[in-house]
């Protein structure tokens, strides 16, 4: 009771949300199951979304919400899926450099908390800019209430744009390199010029596969078993070698 | 005729069009509270994979066509640069929606509606397409991996 | 809170009775949610097994969180913030049982077995045999 006269209760919220961050993202860096780690990555965008509703950004909290807890989580575990369910142990010697990388991040960071402004400070850069001048013409210019949507699609048009951009060239780049049906890479081609692919993606289970191409090759089919068996293996190896990485 | 999914499917095939309703709002109500293109796009991509997820991947390509991906990518970010290239013709800067009508601020209306379409358009098809893209590969360990 | 809460009904006079009432209901509720939430933590960390600790965390995301609903539409009275509570209420009422459903749904697929005390079914028809 005490505590909440001398501090605001918002400020003791914003602290525990804080902490809880901290002690998600320690966790999903000891963690070594991936499927644990997943589950943490939405927990720690959850958790942040609710600090930034804490913090009255609503419309980036509902981001971090949707993309974050939501879609990512999902798109993550279809990805891990696919790989191995457990990291490896990395060595002791390939932690250093990382470590002297973070730490030095870090004392910069902290260095130039001095010359941050205090929280909700009325003088700092993003309140006596550009800031008070588009609250201001939002309510002339466009009048819609949501000053946020105003300078994200008009006033920010240019940077929504490019944002819009971004996304489309990222789809772009999964659907050159993946492909929409997951059979990129396994195309095999034929002198004629005619192109055949499995009708089922090979699966990680070896015999069914090789029983599976048996009687496709008996049926005179035309798919190239070994150059498909050689892509699985050295995917298989390329996997390791990212645990081990 | 036993299903062991069955309670996850009713209750999904309950929920998946109440979504798709939310995205939508989310994408209209942006003007007035938080939400906008990206937002509802993400949710009306959650409400594709979230079917995806119970009915299998291929009930969803029937749902969703493949087909419709590049379409929409593609004329989400036409349509937001093609917004910009008709201010341009009318008179204005790129993308400065203010001679889009008679109003000014109509014009501005009529142009963040426009933008926000475009990115509603694009970020959809995109999850979409990374969702499929990695769902589609068959796993290669086993499922008692986990 | 609650004291607070109730100095002013007491306090107060102007307060219509449906107001204090509604206050009372609130307050009610909101406790109650939050006694439930506390119940399904302290079980989460306490339970023995999976299943045991699935039903406290189940307990807590419909009851506790129900409640607490409950209680804030209670407070916010006929608005639109109401409308949009209770329609939130409903959908967690729908999606946490079965998210929870799903759970043990899978987990008793992978065979994962409860743990069963001294006075279990398969104990008792050992001893006998």
């Amino acid at each position: 009771m005490l505590l909440s006269y001398v501090v605001s209760p918002t400020i003791i919220l914003d602290v525990a949300l804080m902490a809880i961050l901290i002690i998600v993202a320690f966790s999903i860096v000891r963690m070594r199951s991936l499927f644990a780690i997943v589950m943490l990555q939405g927990v720690y965008s959850l958790v942040s979304a609710a600090w930034f509703v804490s913090l009255d950004a609503v419309d980036v909290a509902f981001t971090e919400a949707a993309v974050g807890a939501g879609v990512s989580t999902v798109l993550m575990l279809a990805a891990m899926l696919l790989a191995n369910r457990k990291s490896d142990p990395v060595p002791i010697s390939k932690q250093i450099a990382p470590l002297l990388v973070v730490l030095i991040a870090g004392l910069a960071m902290f260095y130039a908390i001095g010359d941050m402004p205090a929280y909700g400070d009325v003088n700092s850069p993003a309140n006596t800019g550009v800031g008070m001048d588009y609250i201001e013409r939002t309510t002339k210019e466009i009048h819609i209430p949501n000053v946020v949507t105003a300078v994200l699609a008009s006033y920010r048009g240019y940077d929504t744009f490019g944002e819009a951009v971004v996304i489309f060239s990222a789809g772009l780049g999964v659907l050159l390199l993946l492909g929409l049906n997951g059979n990129a890479g396994r195309w095999t081609a034929r002198p004629t010029g005619r192109q055949i692919y499995p009708p089922i993606a090979p699966s990680a289970n070896s015999r069914l596969i090789a029983s599976r191409d048996n009687i496709k090759l008996s049926k005179g089919s035309i798919i190239e078993k070994p150059s498909s068996v050689n892509l699985r293996k050295s995917k298989n190896n390329r996997l390791k070698d990212k645990g081990n990485n | 005729m036993h299903d062991p999914h069955v309670i996850l499917k009713v209750i999904s095939k309950f929920l998946v069009p109440f979504i798709a309703l939310f995205a939508f709002y989310v994408q209209f109500h942006g003007d007035f509270g938080p939400g906008g293109g990206f937002q509802a796009g993400v949710i009306l991509a959650a409400a594709v994979i979230l079917y995806a997820l119970i009915f299998g991947l291929d009930a969803a390509k029937k749902a969703f066509p493949p087909s419709w991906i590049r379409i929409g990518m593609s004329l989400g970010v036409l349509l937001y640069g093609g917004t910009g290239v008709l201010t341009w013709i009318l008179g204005g800067d790129f993308l400065s929606y203010g001679v889009l009508a008679h109003d000014p601020t109509h014009g501005q209306h009529y142009g963040i509606i426009a933008v926000e379409l475009g990115v509603l358009c694009s970020v959809t098809t995109v999850m979409i397409a990374i969702f499929y893209a990695f769902g589609s590969r068959q796993p290669e360990v086993n499922e008692d991996n986990w | 809170m609650i004291i607070a809460f109730l100095s002013a009904v007491v306090l107060d006079s102007n307060l219509v009775w449906t107001e204090i009432l509604q206050i009372c209901l609130s307050c009610l509720a909101i406790a109650s949610g939050l006694f439930f939430v506390l119940a399904g933590s302290i079980g989460v960390l306490r339970f023995p097994d999976f299943y045991t600790r699935l039903h406290a965390a189940g307990m807590t995301d419909t009851l506790g969180a129900e409640l607490i609903l409950i209680g804030l539409i209670l407070q916010s009275g006929f608005t639109q913030t109401s409308l949009k509570l209770l329609m939130i209420g409903f959908f967690l009422l729908l999606t946490s049982p079965t998210a929870t459903h799903a759970i043990a749904h899978s987990a008793h697929t992978a065979n994962l077995k409860p743990k069963l005390g001294k006075h279990s079914f398969s104990k008792v028809q050992r001893d006998r045999s």
